[in-house]
């Protein structure tokens, strides 16, 4: 690019374009992008203004030029970014810049929303390319809330121009976004992604975004951008509270505080431009020295590295038969929950494997992420060795990942680095190479540090490296286990990097395997390994962790190892852990009692089958709580508490039947889904719980699902009773629209409805078999159609 | 004016998951102590709202958003002047009852109730201050796109009209829902004499069909 930007200097930005149109009478709700084309000349002048008051970089006029924003306006989105670009050009000076504005297009990214991350990214690439062949010199992304957003868009503009590309997000006082995106995430996803300049914009006034510009200057060594509000609109009046005079004196400071590039947001105006371009005229952004804080994060939360980290290990199908049933079945509510229960545990980072023989780990690694993104907002690790597993995985993964793993071997590490530069992911290095595992520590080192280098190579930052020396089972092996943290030291005190372990296989084919694992874990550590790969939910492993962070300072005041220990609530837990009370398996049903009827289900089993416990026990019992529930002796959190209970004691005989690889217990198959359109699925999801309590196979599909989807499902799993629900009226033709398009395709099965709005008339209306008035009901259908 | 959440009513929290009065045990009354403390403390309310006169031909002066149906109309038949407004529990209030689900589904119901409970109080706590601040002058009503005639699309020009994703941080979906879920929009009209219940009760509704407050036999109150 000719005229590229100095970081080295103070650039001046301009200031808001949509206050400046309506002070020409653009109405509250107009779209300000048509008057690209219908007003030129006015968007012009408002450019030529702010150039004038010493703008060196002018935004277009396309902030929200996007598909769905514009819908219905005659116009589409390339037009609308070519027109905006051709109006900036007309008032640039031969030394502006125009750089192309992209806003948030207005609908939330999957999985807390219904667009998807491809149509997102289309969204954006359609503005950016139009922008680009019209003449841009950059792309500015602004006014971001959702760091998922923003990667579709960087994501956009680097596979699609060759455009330097800046992206400011906007925050609330808290330092967080809308959607709880932290600053120090943002720092470390965009500084991964390779975006060249990143800071705030809107929401804020000047005193507070510098505020926040002190956090964000530790994460990152960026260029810095700071383009405030002139404070908060009166809502009455809509007149603004900062002066320019103000607003220019607040922000000299930015340039000490390491920004560069300056301007302003809603409610500033050429004036406030002139000012701010005549007060920093004789200063410069000061330079940063310390190197920036580094860890891996989700969206909204950061595992920074330096003290220890926990690597949850638990979502993996390894020798675990209920974990393989869960993805053969696609049950990714379960996986969901060994999230969650990981994190309950102690865990900082969770690794993810979900490789399976005969199953498509591509697509699976990409919903299983998701999934857990929707509950969880631990850091993950994707563990695969198929690069196009990883790729899926890491293209909608919100955050800075970690990559698990490559190895010294040559193939290896050219097909698995370059995902990791892209997607701005870390990478653990396994010390391994075309002549299997070295028996030394110092042919491992030496992996290592060759691992290290190829990474340099494809641009990857030495800090975002981990080595896994290898942890040997100590059993078979018993001289390895030296020669393992001898190479844990020198990797972390020659090398300078960090290191991972997967501690738990030291102790394979011992007895007492957590004494070995867990003394094992203490001498890794000391000898510097900071992530260690371990089981969060075995209590003694955790302990260890727990009195390492004491002793080697981290835990300040041993406040955490306290709260551990000594809480009320870990008393509590200790006793818990002692035989449940006398009781049986309907009284523990009934009062919603989880680890009693888990228990309790466990002593069944030595004198029962596994069928007789459910047909005898635990169905029996949840029918007592449901005849309660119809009399409105108790309510639907009630009946949902012993259901949940209930659950319990059939995952103890879904796990015996696993075990001993014998049949899958089900009442037959029910498929249920939430119709396209609607977003509202927590009635969908009681009936889930109900159902499978009932020991049917519920198939899942989700909320705002399509009938073309529901159609191939229920005749691929051969499902003889569908579920719909809908909450919303205007869902309720989506709902018609299924059922037809299920007679249509000649499979028969029945149709049972609900959702707050459904009528027993308005089912048969639209065709349905049944109405289910609530969860309980539902069970009583799918006994009346499948036994 | 900031958006308030000053407290989560226990009775209007069982009344949305149809409580009929049957006995709670200690731990269930705990449990529903326990959510609704959680909510509050989570809820991040936020509200945007704007004042436009209402001019004869039923436009908004300066607004491109022309709020549509025969129910909006009557609703502010003797008044000068409409408030828009929007108010959100914020992002993290919807991730406590979806993290609670695919553990504990009755925890997640007793969230999500709370959550409900909780934005009527921010919405009540918004009219009340736009009320004090607004006096002598008296409210209607709050009516939301959706509601009677209202049509559920004019969510869309109404999102425009107070930019209420940049102000508040809500999107709307395809299908014209509000994410996060718990946010509600509204017009509210400003009339110089005080406002009664409208008349005609359920029969004058065209959605009295399908109406979940009928179905438990509640009404919204509206008409």
């Amino acid at each position: 690019m000719g005229k590229a930007v100095d970081y080295s200097e103070i650039v001046i930005l301009d200031g808001a374009m949509g206050t400046m149109l309506q002070a020409e009478g653009l109405r509250a709700g107009e779209l300000p992008e048509l008057w690209n084309l219908t007003q030129p000349g006015r968007v012009s002048a408002v450019h030529r203004r702010y150039v004038e008051a010493g703008s060196r970089v002018i935004y277009t006029n396309t902030f929200g030029a996007n598909r769905y924003k514009i819908a219905g306006c005659g116009h589409d989105a390339a037009e609308l970014c070519a027109a905006g670009v051709r109006c900036a050009r007309a008032a640039a000076k031969e030394d502006t810049l125009v750089a192309l504005d992209i806003g948030p297009i207005g609908r939330l990214l999957e999985p807390l929303g219904d667009l998807s991350f491809d149509d997102a990214y289309e969204t954006f690439r359609e503005m950016i390319t139009a922008g680009a062949e019209a003449g841009a010199d950059l792309v500015v992304i602004e006014t971001m809330s959702d760091l998922a957003e923003v990667r579709a868009a960087v994501l956009a503009a680097k596979e699609n121009c060759s455009l330097p590309v800046w992206v400011t997000m906007t925050f609330e006082a808290s330092g967080r976004s809308f959607v709880g995106v932290t600053v120090p995430t943002m720092a470390l996803t965009l500084s991964g992604l390779g975006v060249d300049a990143l800071g705030f914009n809107c929401g804020l006034g000047p005193r507070e975004q510098l505020a926040l510009l002190r956090e964000l200057r530790e994460w990152t060594d960026l260029p810095l951008i700071v383009k405030p509000n002139a404070g908060l609109p009166d809502p009455a009046t809509g007149a603004y509270a900062v002066t320019p005079g103000d607003f220019a004196s607040v922000m000299r400071d930015a340039p000490a505080l390491g920004a560069c590039l300056l301007g302003g947001c809603c409610g500033t105006t050429p004036d406030f431009i002139r000012a701010l371009s005549e007060v920093t005229r004789e200063l410069r952004p000061a330079k940063r020295t310390a190197p920036p804080r580094r860890g891996v994060c989700s969206a909204t939360a950061v595992a920074e590295l330096g003290g220890v980290r926990v690597i949850g290990e638990r979502i993996n199908p390894t020798g675990k038969p209920r974990f393989q049933q869960a993805l053969r079945e696609r049950d990714l509510d379960y996986i969901a929950a060994r999230a969650i229960e990981q994190q309950e545990a102690g865990a900082d980072i969770l690794d993810v494997n979900v490789g399976l023989p005969g199953l498509d780990e591509r697509a699976m690694m990409r919903d299983t992420v998701r999934a857990i993104q929707e509950v969880c907002d631990l850091p993950l690790q994707l563990d695969s060795s198929d690069p196009a597993a990883l790729e899926a995985g890491l293209r909608i993964y919100n955050g800075k990942a970690i990559v698990n793993s490559v190895n010294g071997k040559a193939a290896v590490l050219e097909s698995i680095l370059p995902l990791c530069k892209k997607y701005g992911a870390a990478v653990i290095g396994l010390c391994m190479d075309e002549t299997g595992i070295p028996q030394s520590w110092e042919a491992r080192t030496a992996v290592a540090r060759r691992i290290r280098d190829a990474a340099l190579s494809y641009g990857i930052p030495a800090e975002d490296v981990f080595i896994d020396c290898l942890t040997l089972t100590v059993s078979a092996q018993q001289e390895q286990a030296a020669e393992t943290l001898r190479a844990v030291r020198c990797v972390t005190e020659e090398l300078g990097l960090h290191t991972v372990l997967g501690v738990s296989n030291i102790s394979f084919g011992l007895p007492s395997r957590e004494t070995i694992t867990a003394s094992f874990l203490t001498q890794a550590l000391y000898a510097g390994l900071d992530l260690p790969i371990i089981n969060p939910n075995q209590r003694a492993i955790m302990d260890a962790v727990a009195a390492f962070r004491v002793l080697s300072g981290e835990d300040r005041d041993s406040e955490a190892y306290i709260r551990r220990f000594a809480s009320p609530e870990a008393q509590k837990r200790a006793e818990e852990d002692k035989a449940p009370r006398e009781m049986t398996i309907a009284g523990s049903v009934m009062r919603g009692l989880r680890q009693e009827t888990a228990e309790l289900t466990r002593r069944a089993l030595e004198s029962m089958s596994e069928l007789e416990v459910v047909d005898h026990l635990l169905i029996p019992a949840l029918d007592r709580v449901g005849e309660r529930y119809e009399r409105g002796e108790i309510f639907l959190p009630q009946l949902i508490n012993a259901a949940n209970a209930a659950c319990e004691g059939f995952e103890i005989v879904k796990k015996s039947i696993a075990r001993r690889g014998g049949q899958k217990l089900s009442k037959g198959k029910i498929l249920l889904a939430t119709v396209q359109g609607d977003l509202h699925d927590i009635g969908k999801n009681i009936v889930r719980v109900v159902l499978e309590n009932y020991g049917y196979t519920v198939i899942d599909l989700g909320r705002d699902v399509p009938p073309e989807k529901i159609v191939e499902t229920a005749v691929r799993e051969e499902i003889r009773l569908v579920g719909l629900s809908a909450l919303m009226t205007t869902t309720v033709p989506s709902m018609a629209e299924t059922i037809a398009a299920l007679r249509r395709s000649g499979h028969d099965c029945r149709v049972m409805v609900g959702g707050a709005v459904l009528t027993a008339d308005y089912a048969a209306q639209i065709g349905a078999d049944y109405y289910a008035r609530d969860a309980k009901q539902s069970a009583d259908i799918a006994k009346q159609v499948l036994g | 004016m900031e958006a308030r959440l000053t407290r989560i009513d226990r009775a209007e929290l069982l009344r949305y998951l149809s409580y009929r009065g049957g006995e709670l045990s200690e731990a269930e009354s705990e449990q529903i102590a326990r959510c609704t403390e959680r909510m509050m403390q989570t809820a991040r309310p936020r509200a945007v709202w704007r004042l436009f006169d209402l001019l004869p031909d039923g436009t908004l002066s300066g607004c491109a958003y022309r709020p549509g149906g025969e129910d909006i109309r009557v609703l502010l038949a003797d008044c000068k002047s409409v408030i828009l407004m929007a108010a959100t529990l914020g992002a993290e209030a919807d991730a406590l009852s979806r993290r609670a689900r695919s553990r504990d589904m009755a925890e997640a119901m007793l969230l999500d109730a709370a959550g409900s409970a909780a934005i009527e109080n921010v919405c009540d706590n918004l009219c009340a201050d736009l009320a004090a601040v607004l006096a002598p002058a008296h409210l209607t009503e709050r009516f939301s796109p959706g509601y009677g005639d209202m049509p559920l699309t004019d969510q869309i020009p109404f999102f425009r009209a107070l930019d209420v994703s940049r102000r508040i941080g809500v999107s709307l979906s395809e299908s014209c829902l509000m994410l996060p879920q718990k946010s509600v929009t509204a017009l509210v009209g400003v009339s110089d004499r005080p406002q009664p219940r409208r008349g005609g009760g359920c029969a004058s509704c065209p959605r009295r069909e399908s109406c979940a407050f009928r179905k438990d036999g509640k009404s919204c109150g509206l008409f």
